[in-house]
Formats: structure tokens, sequence, C-alpha cells
């Protein structure tokens, strides 16, 4: 499976959002927005387009008395507008060597798949009437230019800093294998500014299970140098552990910034992952 | 044990080396590419040094090892350093006795010329058979062993036994150890042989098994048909097949001689039918290459003379003589001779033609005396025998004679009717112009159809024919000349004069001392051929008395009409084993030289191939679709091996009935098989493998048709079993293999047929006749002939409506499936008789109508209806 063209990877993107309602992001704390968009939130609030008349209630002011409405009856009615505002939500996606690779060509990479499970949420978001923009990037509108901003950030294997508004979305991809104390140092920037972020580590199943036998060379993608191990066999345990490790500390890293925490196989289908992606975000 | 290039043992204490080099080179690692290295790195603290484990050691040395010592050619050799010091010497009886098993001689001699050559030493062949004959045989020069190679490669077995005069050793042979190859055979002068052999040097003999075998004509050749089997004494019982064969090789019979242990003479006899004993030419030992093997069987047993006797001195007119035509016919195929009546009986004739002589007196009474004694009258009728009937007739005769045409008459003259499948004229062509203008006139009385062998169109016999004791008499009941009929004009009457003769007994040749030439001669395998040129003429009265010999090698010799056999068994003195004149060691353990370096280098190969696979394993490099592969490559020999899945279910298959015999069950396997074969190739039924089946305990249910030959032996066959197929549709051929081959090539089976099928349920029976199913369900058929014809086959009656009028069994004698039987080579092993290709054809369609029947049940029946629908639609 080679990796897919910008144009391609969105619809495919598209399609997986599909199956799954337009997402609003963080309904809770969307009351402090300042930020008023053009999207209405179908319920009453500030905003221009007409929402509902009810009838007047002792306390509503009278200067809300909606006089065309009212001289129909005998009643008072007051002419409420919905509510319009909107959510920014910032993504950001792993695009380092070691996300390039899989274990065996029946599976996506581990790029692929967290820039399709990327785009689907921007998907859904856009659907739901939200602003999606590209780390460090303005807003976009399309699912296709997002894809295409995707492909040119930089490759990192963590976030940088940029500029992220108070209260803003964030949502991290990548398979977060740096030590736990640079992933921190990392999202630092974010986590003290009150932004609300997600992780998602998508991870190979060979990177769970090494499944490998015998003696191997194991060649690093970032050149971090070769490594022989004579019986593979003797420390999948102690690999076991320490990539439950990685994954406890990257949970606890989230779990103290207020973050949600998502993992993610690629041998497992994308769905699942969309999933719990949007019930962290909505 | 030896090796044939030591030198290359020197890699074995390389070995050690090869350990040390092995231990210190681990297996190199797979490489794997990999993200999370990270947390890789950290657990490698204290990386282990790699080793090849030690059991992968020991597999890698034992491979090399294996090697080493295969590439140096070990050879197992039970006496692998040759005695003396000398050349060998190579002495082989070449005789008829070594024949038989001549390839496993040439290969013990092959082994002890590896020998000499492997130790440098020179060699001498010896063949004791001689070649030219006047010379003893002589020792070959000292050469090297290849040269004597290609000696030993051009000598082949002589047909005549081995000369063990005492060899003239060459001038200046140093002593040298000796290889006898022995026939087996004692010899008057084994003595002096020995003696010069044992000169030569210290004698190894290889023996083989008694094998020598022959065949002698017995003495009596007016007795029974067979022969005696003469063998070296054996410690085994044994049975050895003797075949009757004609003389372009056709098998005709075949006989099974059980031959006791420690039996020295065997004598045998077949009982074959006259008809078919006068084709025999030859008596074979089956599988035996020899020219003991093969008894060949001259003029003297089938030699007919016919005398010929008429009653005036015009006898022998041109054209109008009463024997001229007779004379014309006969003489170029059998010897006349003419005189009175006494003097020819006296001088032994097979045949007495009396053209229009009546018998009386004296005469009648020597006549019949010698008719009953086996000879064969021919007589043919004329106005004197029309006038005066006698005795000596196979019918009473109306006096006077029948006029058929003329100027008073108003009938035509008769043309003659098609001759009965019974008479020994059926098959001859029948000229449409052969007009019979007068006759004499058989009485009507029962038998007299049987009697007749050839009839007019309007049913009155024109050739009539009686049993008188063990001889015959016929009757033609025309003149011998054209003044009756223009029959002796034509060709038929010199067919039908031949067929008389053919079925009269023969009589002893008179032997004369006038030498007869070489003809054809057997080689040392028992084939004929051209005779050699040493082989010269043999007096006639030598025959009984003289050992084959390069002047005399055994064959056939006087001209064509007259030939005579020498046999190689006639005057060969009684086999006798041999005194060993040397250690004997057995020939077959003498061959035994066995190189086993190849085994041991596939053993190394195989040994590889497993490190291979280990060491992918080690290396974690073996995937399951690598094993797999490599698995698929290690099984297409094994898997050639796999027998194919007989599931009767999977195709239309014949079956027949396993007799316990197993030639017969050859015969009807191989039989189904040929009718498999045409019926896929005519018909657009395919046929699988005919099956082997015993009712009661294989499935009957997936056979359409069965076959069923019948034993003499026979045990009854389990009924039930059969009743429950043939109610079910299933259709039984019944063959009691011998109806129509005369007295019997199977006598008893038509009793055992009655005891074998005794509770089976067979429904009322009819003949079968040109208007039923059967006949016309393929091939349009009037007879339904097998290896014999003649006899009636009997199928149900088509009252039965409860299977839709098909017959659940056919019964007959026709030994269909040996007519079907075709061998490898697509040949069809056994004659037809009375024979022919038309018989075969017949045979096989016969075959192909009975498959279409028990496939299709009555669906061509509707066919035999035709002419009555369309009768009616006439009307």
């Amino acid at each position: 499976m080679t990796a897919d063209a910008p144009p391609a990877l969105a619809r495919r993107a598209e399609a997986l959002a599909a199956r799954l309602p337009a997402l609003r992001a963080g309904s809770v704390r969307v009351a402090s927005t300042v930020t008023a968009g053009a999207h209405a939130r179908r319920r009453v609030g500030p905003g221009s387009s007409f929402w509902q008349f009810r009838p007047y209630v002792s306390g509503d002011a009278p200067g809300q008395i909606d006089s065309r409405a009212s001289a129909k009856s005998n009643r008072a009615y007051v002419r409420q507008t919905e509510w319009e505002l909107a959510q920014t939500v910032h993504i950001w996606r792993d695009r380092s060597a070691s996300m390039e690779w899989r274990s065996g060509a029946s599976l996506p990479t581990k790029t692929e798949r967290a820039a399709l499970l990327v785009l689907a949420t921007a998907a859904l978001l856009l659907r739901g009437g939200e602003r999606v923009r590209p780390l460090g990037e303005p807003v976009l509108p399309t699912l296709e230019r997002l894809a295409e901003a995707l492909d040119r950030q930089s490759p990192a294997n963590l976030p940088g800093a940029a500029p992220v508004a108070t209260h803003a979305r964030l949502l991290l991809a990548g398979d977060f294998l740096a030590p736990l104390t640079e992933i921190e140092s990392a999202i630092r920037p974010y986590t003290t500014r009150a932004v609300r972020g997600h992780l998602l580590q998508v991870l190979d199943p060979a990177e769970l299970d090494l499944p490998y036998s015998g003696r191997v060379r194991f060649r690093g993608l970032e050149n971090e140098g070769d490594t022989v191990v004579a019986q593979v066999e003797g420390v999948r345990t102690a690999y076991a552990q320490a990539i439950a490790a990685q994954q406890a500390g990257l949970r606890a890293l989230c779990t103290q910034a207020g973050w949600t925490c998502t993992l993610h196989c690629t041998a497992d289908p994308p769905e699942t992952a969309l999933l719990a992606l949007y019930q962290a975000i909505a | 044990m030896i090796f044939t290039a030591p030198w290359l043992l020197l890699g074995l204490p390389v070995l050690p080396v090869l350990w040390w080099l092995l231990r210190v080179t681990p297996p190199s690692p797979a490489v794997v590419p990999f993200p999370a290295m990270r947390l890789l790195a950290g657990l490698q603290a204290q990386p282990t040094a790699a080793r090849t484990p030690w059991w992968l050691l020991a597999l890698r040395l034992l491979a090399a090892a294996l090697l080493v010592v295969g590439l140096a050619g070990p050879v197992r050799a039970p006496a692998a350093s040759l005695p003396g010091a000398g050349p060998v010497v190579l002495v082989i009886d070449n005789s008829w006795a070594a024949a038989a098993d001549w390839p496993a001689r040439v290969q013990a001699a092959q082994t002890v010329l590896d020998r000499a050559q492997r130790e440098g030493r020179d060699a001498a062949l010896l063949a004791t058979a001689r070649i030219l004959p006047d010379t003893a045989p002589v020792i070959g020069p000292v050469q090297a062993p290849a040269a004597v190679r290609n000696q030993l490669g051009a000598l082949r077995p002589a047909p005549w036994p081995a000369d063990h005069t005492a060899p003239v050793l060459p001038s200046g042979l140093p002593s040298g150890p000796v290889f006898y190859i022995a026939d087996g055979l004692a010899d008057p002068q084994d003595p002096a042989f020995a003696a010069a052999l044992r000169a030569a040097g210290p004698v190894t003999e290889l023996r083989a098994e008694a094998a020598a075998i022959i065949l002698r004509p017995t003495r009596d050749q007016a007795g029974p048909f067979g022969a005696t089997l003469s063998m070296l004494p054996r410690a085994v019982a044994s049975t050895v097949a003797v075949l009757a064969q004609t003389g372009d090789g056709r098998t005709l019979a075949r006989a099974d001689v059980p031959v006791p242990a420690g039996a020295s003479a065997v004598p045998f006899t077949m009982d074959l039918p006259p008809g078919v004993r006068n084709q025999v030419a030859r008596l074979v030992l089956d599988n035996v290459a020899s020219a003991g093997a093969v008894l060949l069987l001259d003029e003297r047993w089938r030699r007919r003379p016919v005398g010929l006797v008429a009653a005036d001195a015009a006898a022998d007119a041109p054209l109008t003589g009463a024997l001229f035509y007779i004379r014309r016919a006969l003489s170029p195929t059998a010897e006349l001779r003419d005189g009175g009546i006494a003097a020819l009986i006296e001088g032994d004739v097979a045949v007495l033609v009396l053209a229009d002589v009546p018998l009386a007196g004296a005469e009648l009474a020597a006549v019949t005396r010698w008719v009953e004694a086996g000879g064969t009258l021919l007589r043919f009728a004329g106005p004197r025998l029309a006038d005066a009937p006698d005795a000596l007739l196979p019918v009473a005769l109306l006096a006077g004679d029948r006029q058929l045409g003329g100027a008073l008459s108003w009938t035509e003259p008769a043309s003659l009717a098609p001759f009965p499948s019974a008479s020994p004229f059926a098959g001859l062509i029948l000229p449409d112009d052969v007009r019979i203008q007068r006759q004499v006139l058989a009485e009507a009385a029962p038998g007299l159809s049987e009697r007749t062998w050839a009839s007019l169109g309007d049913g009155t016999p024109l050739v009539s024919a009686a049993s008188r004791g063990a001889g015959r008499v016929v009757l033609m009941h025309v003149t011998a000349n054209a003044d009756w009929s223009n029959l002796p004009l034509s060709g038929l009457f010199v067919d039908m004069l031949r067929r008389v003769v053919a079925l009269s007994a023969g009589v002893a040749t008179v032997v004369d001392a006038t030498p007869l030439r070489p003809a054809e001669a057997l080689d040392g395998a028992g084939v004929l051929g051209p005779p050699p040129a040493t082989a010269a003429a043999l007096p006639g009265s030598a025959f009984d008395t003289t050992v084959a010999s390069p002047r005399y090698p055994p064959g056939l010799y006087g001209p064509e009409s007259g030939r005579r056999a020498l046999n190689l068994g006639t005057a060969l003195p009684v086999l006798a084993p041999a005194a060993p004149i040397g250690s004997v060691v057995p020939l077959v353990a003498s061959g035994g030289e066995q190189p086993f370096g190849p085994a041991f280098v596939a053993a190394a190969l195989l040994l590889l191939a497993i490190d291979l696979i280990l060491s992918l394993g080690l290396r974690g490099l073996l995937h399951p679709a690598t094993a797999l592969v490599l698995m698929c490559a290690a099984t297409p020999a094994f898997a050639q091996q796999r027998r194919v899945v007989d599931d009767p279910a999977l195709a239309t298959r014949l079956a027949y009935v396993r007799t316990g015999d197993v030639a017969v069950d050859g015969i009807s396997a191989a039989g189904l098989a040929g009718l498999s074969a045409l019926v896929n190739r005519r018909t657009a039924a395919t046929l699988g493998e005919p099956a082997a089946v015993t009712p009661g305990q294989s499935d009957l249910s997936f056979y359409p048709l069965l076959y069923w030959p019948i034993l003499p032996t026979a045990p009854p066959a389990d009924t039930a079993a059969l009743n429950d197929y043939t109610a079910h549709g299933g259709i039984i051929l019944i063959d009691t293999r011998g109806a129509g081959s005369g007295t019997g090539l199977a006598p008893g089976a038509d009793q055992a047929l009655q005891r074998v099928t005794a509770g089976l349920s067979v429904p009322p029976l009819a003949p079968l006749g040109p208007e039923h199913v059967l006949a016309r369900s393929f091939y349009l058929l009037n007879e339904f002939p097998g290896r014999f014809n003649g006899g009636a086959v009997w199928v149900g009656r088509d009252q039965d409506r409860s299977n839709d009028s098909v017959s659940p069994v056919v019964i007959g004698g026709h030994d269909w499936a040996a007519a079907w039987a075709t061998d490898a080579a697509g040949r069809n092993p056994y004659a037809t008789v009375p024979g022919g290709a038309r018989q075969r054809v017949l045979a096989y369609r016969f075959g192909v109508n009975l498959v279409m029947y028990a496939l299709t049940g009555n669906y061509k029946g509707d066919q035999v209806h035709v002419p009555a629908l369309l009768e009616r639609l006439g009307q």
C-alpha cells in the first residue's frame, strides 16, 4: 500500500468520516470562546439569524418584543436569534522518517494512518462547522487544502511551538516514541495556555509485539545506528515492558495536562481510533 | 571396504579447522529496520557472544565428513583383493545353459575385471562354447582389462553345450587367479578341464542357482501332445509355464507345469483341439531366453500324405479325369501317393481319397479298420457310387442321383448355401458362380444337419461327414471332375480339400539318410534366424542322435514342405550338476561390488539442506511461506508415488469377478481394459480402469456390467450379492470360456456353471438372436464371437417387463475377455479360433454392444419394432 497523494487521502478521510455525525468541538467550553463565527449552534444565543418567537415573560427586556409578530395576536412575542460561534482546532502529525515504516506489506505505514485519522477528524470538524488549521498555519476551509498543508509541515518528530489561541483545541498525531521528557517539554507551551489537546499515538503492531526471532540486527530509521540482538525471543518481554512504560508515561502526561490520549495500532481498523477521537473532542 | 580415491580422505584432518571456523563465525543476523530503537537499545546492556549452536556445528561437520568419505569412493566388495599375483584368467561357460541368466553372468565377469583393473593386473578370457566346428576354445591374449571387457561385451551365449576339453594355456602365462563362471552342467571332460584350470592358478568358481532347464521332445509322438521338461534338480518346487506358439509367435495355449523339488524330468501334456494343435509350431518356456527353452515341432507331427484312388484308368486324363482336379488342388501342399487301396493303407497315408470307388468285401473291411484307427477317408460321389452305395458313408444315400437343370427339367442348377458356422469350411468365401447340376441325395434322418458340412441352397447336403472310431469319413455328393458340377473348377474346391486334409491326423515321416540343408537356426537366446556360416547339412536319419554343435546348430532343416527340427534337447545327455572345480562363490553375491560413495554424498547434501533450513530458522528468516516452498520442493519425489485414489464412484467402470486364478484374472483385467479403451474410442461412453470385485465383499452397485469367467474348479459364489446386483439393474456376463473350442480348452466349465450359479436367480433363457436388442444396441450383429465362436449365447427372454426387458445375465462360452485383451504394446496376446481379424472385430463389437446394453438398457429396443411400425403406417 503506497502512501496516497493529498487529494486521494482527503477523499479517503472524507469517506471514513462520512460514517460519523458532524463533530462540534468541546460544547462544554464553547461558552467561553470569544470568537463568533457564522456557524449556528442550533440554540438560542447571540447571533444574527432568526431562531424563534417566544411568548413574552416578565423579566424580558421590552426592547426584545417583536412588534410585527406581536401585532398578529393578543400576546406579546419576543424574537430570539440563534447562537452562532465556532471553535478552532489545530492539527499536527508526525512526519519523521520513523513514521514512514510498516512491518508487513499488508499494513499501512504509520504516517499514512496518522494522516488519515487526522484528516478524518478534520472532515468531521469541518462538517460540524468548526475551523481547522494546521499547527502554525492559517485556517484552511477545505479538506484537500488541509491535506496539502499537513504534507508541508516540517518533518520533526515532535510539534514545535506555534501561536495557538487560548481555549483552542490541538490534535497531535504521531508515534511519540521520543523520551517522555522531550514530549513534555514539547507540549508545555500549549498546556500552560489552557489549550485543550488530544494526543493520538499510532504504532505498528511489530512495535508492540516485537515478533522477530533469532539473531537480528535492528537498524534505526533516523540514524540511531544498529543494535544486534542475539536472541530476540529473550528480550521480547523486556521490550513489551518498555513500550508499556512509554505508553503509560504518555497517558500520565496527558492526564496531568487535562488532555486526552488515544492509542492506535495500524493493524486495527481506523474507525475505532476515529470513534475514540470523536468522543474525546466532542 | 576400499576407496577408489583414498587421497581425498586427506580432507578429514581439515575438519577440526572447520570446527574452529564455524565456532568463531556466528551466523550472520537478519537485518530489520525498526523505529523503536531507543526502547531496544536500553535492553541490550550485555550483548552475549553469538555462537553457532553445538548441534548445528555437529550437523555441519557430519555433512562435511560424509562428503569427504563419499567423494573418496568407498566400495564394498566381499573379496576385494584378487588372490595370486599374475594376470586374471576369466573362464565363462557361454553354453545354452548360461543363456537364461546371461546378463547376471556378464555382470559378475565385469566385477572381476573391475577388480583386476583396480589392481592394475591384466586379464585373459576363455569362452568355453565352440565357435568353429573343429576348433576347441582357446584362451584369449593377456590384455588390459578394458580390452577384455570389449571381448566380454561381444560374447553371446551359444545354442549348444560348452566344450570342456582342456584349454591350451598361452605360453608364458604366469600363475594367476582363475575365475570360472560355470553353467553348472557336468561334462565328461570335466576332470581334464579342471586340472588345466587349476594348473593356471587358484580357481574361484562363480556358480549360479541351478537354472538349466530344457524342453525335450516326447519319444512317443503318436500319443498325447506334450513334451518333457528336463532340468537340474531344484531345491524347491516351482511352476514352469510352457507356451504353445504358432510360427509367427502367437501364443495358442499355455500350460503351467508344476516341477516338484528334486525332479530332473517332468513330462507334461497339453490338451489341445486338433485344429489348434496343428497350428502349433513350437513349445516355448515362458520368460526363459535360451535355445534349450524352445522345442521346435517339425513336419513329422503334421505331415499328411494323401492317397488317391480312382475307379478307372483314365482318372488322370486332363480336364476330364476323376483325379485331375484333386491332384492339381493338393499337389502344392500335400504329398500325393497313388496305388491300390491296400498298398496305400499299408504305406501309411493320412487321407485316402476315393473318387467314385464303391467299396466291398475285404477292401471295405480294410478301409473301415483304417478309418477307425484314425484315418480320414474322403469320398467323391459318381455314377458308380450312386448305383451301389456301400456301408462306409457318413449318411445313407438314396439310390440313384438327382439332376438339377437340364433339357427335361424345370429346376435350375443349384448354388451353395453359406457354410454352417460349425463346419470346417466356415469362413471360406463362396463364389457366386458355383452351380451343382447333379448330386447324390442323402436319406432324411435325424442328425443329418449335424453331419452336413456344406449344403445346397435347398438344404440338401453337398458335403457330409461322420466320425468313425478315431477317424472320419467325408463324402462329397458330387464328382471330383466337372461332370456333375463346376465346383472342381473353382478356388473353393482347393480350399475345401485343404481344410479336409488339415483336419486329418498326421503320420510319421519316413526317415532316410538324405542330408537336409539347414534352413533356420536358433541362436543362444532361442530366437530363430538364418543359420550360421558353420552350419552343415545333416542326414535325416541322424536327427535323433545329433547333439547340437556349431556344425549342426539347433533349428529347422530341409525343404520348405518337409522341415525337420533339430532340437537341443533331443540328444543331449541327462543333465547332471557338475562337480565344483575351485572354491565356489554364489554368482549373485559375487556380483555385489557396491560403490556406496553416492549414497554418502547424497546424505551429506541432505544434511546440508537441513542445515540451510535450520540456519534460516536461527536467523529468523524462515517465514512459513519459505518453509512451504522448501517442503514443496522436497515433496515431488513422494508425490509421484502417491496412488490415484480409487474411488469406484468417480468413474463408470467395468468389473470382473475375481476367480482366484491369477492367469484368468489377468485375462479378465486385460480384456476389460481393452474393451474399455475401444468403448472410449468409439462411443460417447467414458469408462475408467476396470475393477476386480469379489461378490459379497465388494460393493457391486457401482458397476454396470460384471464379467464372470467360470473356471471348472470354481467354488460356489455368493449368489445373494449377485442376485441383489441383478435385481437392481446390474448385468452379468457369464463366460464358460470353452464353447466352440472343440474338445475343450475349459473342460468341465459347463458343469461348474451349474454348480456355481446354483442360487442365482436366472430368468427363463432364450438364445441370443439378431433380433435381440443386444444385437443392435450399437453395431448390428448376427453372431457374437469371442476368442471362440460357434456356441450359443443365452439371454433372458423378453417376457420379463420388470427390468424393462433387460436381461440380467448373458451366458455364453466364447471367452470374450481373451479376445478383447490387449497387452502393454496394444497387441492381442490371445489368438482367435478359428481365427481372423474379422472375428476379433466382431468380438469387440459384441463387447461394445454389451456395454451399451448395460448402460442404456432397452433404449435401442424400439428399433426392433421399426419394421412393424412401418408396416402399420403403410396400412
